[in-house]
């Protein structure tokens, strides 16, 4: 049970920070920006490289998470800003033409071979009969802490009320006065930064590959909308109930269950069990799980 | 060389069918199907398992499209009461599981191996008589789909999908079902879709569940988009222009020495490239849909 609640927590870890930055950017720009998963993956790759040159660990966090940051802005003034004026789906599929960019570009560039940190390997530390390990220790709790300080940040400061009240009403928070632009920058920056700590983190504990991307974008866009697509903390409890699901899918016997026929749940079935949460939270809850408001559908 | 420039003729008409299939949910009915290569996948393996199975092909490519009708059905009804992002992403996971499960399958689909050894269904006599009949028949049939898509878009059904595109409330007041439009526009282009998907598996001789690959509906996608979105003559030209750069970028690579990776980065990076540049420059395409003004 322990190891259940543990391995959850990880696979929370590994998720959350990249929802809520996909879910941040939603509620500003009204758009599923299906390239955010590929900034983790550039992310990961980046810290690898910095990392490799000889940066201490933090340093070649913190450089990647401004990189993509500004990566993030760039690609949002240059890309996503003109081609949302035609609406959300030419935005999608801007989205899709920039994740083939940076996938070839990390392709050509690293090779299809995983990057791994070369860190110190330590023991894993025993505790009951459950097994983590430091850095997945690490890992939960800085992802812990981030989230602490960005859910201060939305809700206790101006710059937060802004964020809010501009994902609420645009046009109503622009006309009060607030300056639109430097907010979706800066929102944009944020989650860019947090796509990349993201990734860096999720290589730490495996590597940083080029379909790192892929791999995560469905159960990061089921994590979103579980919450509700811009409520990013809506995004943090669906990636524990993602997270839950995997882990529940990966350790639980089905053998008790007299079916014969799924006597056992193969490791490559994961993926499916939040695609299928994904697809029952779209027709019941399409708005996420946390959502009030009535929409025009 | 000859062969070669019959390979691309093939595969880009195979891809082009598919293309022209995306086009009447997303060119004229404005439905961002992310999961488009499902329909494809199924009608692939339909072919694969009747092979297997030792089936005639008669059989077992309507079987490929009455499956795909019905995860077109299935599709249509997720998208009640979804915006069109969201739907997008639903078709997304519904394609991904569709793979998973002929991922895993192993006893029906052959699991990650997938299925091989499918022959084409007629013998004209040698290897290359075979690919010449073949891709002529590809050629056939594609300005046939495309000639029948293009009448379909000029008649009420094709207006009606247009409507509900630009002004499903005006649809809605001249008595259209929106939902009904919707299933129709899925269940038709899952057919012809499913129809290509078995082509492609006739074609390469085997099936696996690469073809089934998201990625591979991206593709499908930026020919779409390159071409024209809801013109289909200028959709059939974009997946051409896409096909080529697919087959001449491994080409390229035993011209000069450059290794597998770069290879696929090209290949990959050039589609991607010329899709923003289309959808920045050219929205609608190379070759834009052209709309029928009332003065």
């Amino acid at each position: 049970m322990l190891q259940f609640i543990l391995d959850t927590l990880i696979r929370t870890a590994d998720l959350a920070l990249i929802a809520v930055g996909l879910s941040l950017v939603y509620g500003l720009v009204k758009f599923p920006n299906i390239a955010h998963v590929q900034y983790a993956m550039i992310g990961a790759f980046i810290s690898g490289y910095l990392l490799r040159a000889g940066a201490p660990l933090w340093l070649a966090g913190v450089l990647s998470c401004a990189l993509i940051g500004l990566l993030a802005v760039l690609l949002h003034h240059l890309v996503f800003r003109r081609l949302l004026r035609s609406g959300p789906a030419h935005g999608m599929i801007g989205a899709l033409a920039v994740s083939m960019i940076l996938i070839a570009l990390v392709l050509g560039s690293a090779g299809s071979a995983p990057l791994t940190y070369a860190l110190t390997v330590s023991r894993a530390w025993a505790w009951g009969d459950a097994l983590i390990s430091p850095a997945q220790i690490g890992s939960i709790a800085i992802t812990g802490l981030l989230l602490m300080l960005f859910t201060l940040l939305l809700f206790k400061t101006s710059l937060g009320r802004s964020i809010r009240a501009l994902a609420g009403n645009r046009e109503l928070a622009a006309a009060s006065g607030l300056n639109a632009d430097a907010i979706t920058n800066g929102v944009n920056f944020l989650s860019g930064a947090l796509a990349a700590l993201g990734g860096t983190l999720l290589a730490m504990n495996t590597s940083a590959y080029v379909n790192q991307g892929n791999d995560l974008l469905l159960p990061i866009l089921a994590a979103a909308i579980l919450g509700g697509l811009g409520n990013p903390l809506g995004a943090v409890v669906g990636a524990l109930l993602i997270a839950a699901t995997e882990t529940l899918v990966i350790s639980f016997d089905f053998s008790g269950l007299s079916w014969g026929l799924f006597s056992f749940v193969p490791v490559t079935y994961i993926n499916a069990a939040s695609f299928i949460i994904l697809i029952i939270t779209l027709l019941l809850r399409p708005y996420g799980l946390f959502h009030r408001e009535v929409h025009r559908v | 060389m000859f062969d070669f420039l019959l390979h691309i003729i093939s595969i880009a008409g195979i891809y082009a069918l598919i293309a022209v299939g995306l086009n009447i949910q997303s060119g004229y009915a404005g439905l961002l199907n992310f999961g488009q290569i499902a329909f494809a996948g199924i009608g692939a393996y339909a072919v694969g398992i009747g092979a297997h199975l030792g089936c005639s092909p008669l059989l077992s490519i309507p079987a490929g499209m009455v499956l795909a009708m019905a995860v077109g059905l299935l599709m249509a009804g997720l998208g009640g009461k979804l915006a069109a992002d969201y739907w997008g992403i639903a078709t997304l996971a519904v394609a991904e599981i569709i793979r998973t499960l002929a991922f895993n399958e192993d006893w029906l689909t052959g699991g990650p191996q997938g299925i091989s050894g499918i022959v084409m269904p007629f013998d004209a006599g040698g290897q290359r008589a075979d690919n010449l009949l073949f891709a002529g028949v590809i050629m056939g049939l594609l300005a046939l789909a495309a000639i029948i898509s293009q009448r379909m878009s000029r008649r009420r059904f094709g207006r009606a999908l247009r409507l509900m595109r630009e002004q499903p409330q005006l649809a809605v007041c001249f008595g259209y079902q929106i939902p009904a439009l919707k299933r129709t526009a899925l269940v038709v282009s899952a057919a012809l879709t499913a129809f290509a998907g078995s082509l492609l598996a006739f074609y390469t001789g085997y099936v696996s569940p690469d073809y089934l690959l998201s990625s591979e509906s991206f593709i499908i996608w930026s020919m779409v988009m390159i071409g024209g979105l809801g013109n289909v003559y200028g959709v059939v030209a974009g997946a051409l222009l896409v096909q080529c750069l697919y087959s001449f970028i491994p080409f390229a690579k035993d011209l000069i020495d450059i290794n597998t990776d770069i290879a696929g980065a090209l290949r990959l990076g050039a589609v991607g490239a010329i899709l923003l540049a289309c959808l920045l420059g050219r929205p609608g395409g190379l070759f834009p849909e052209r709309l029928r003004k009332i003065p």
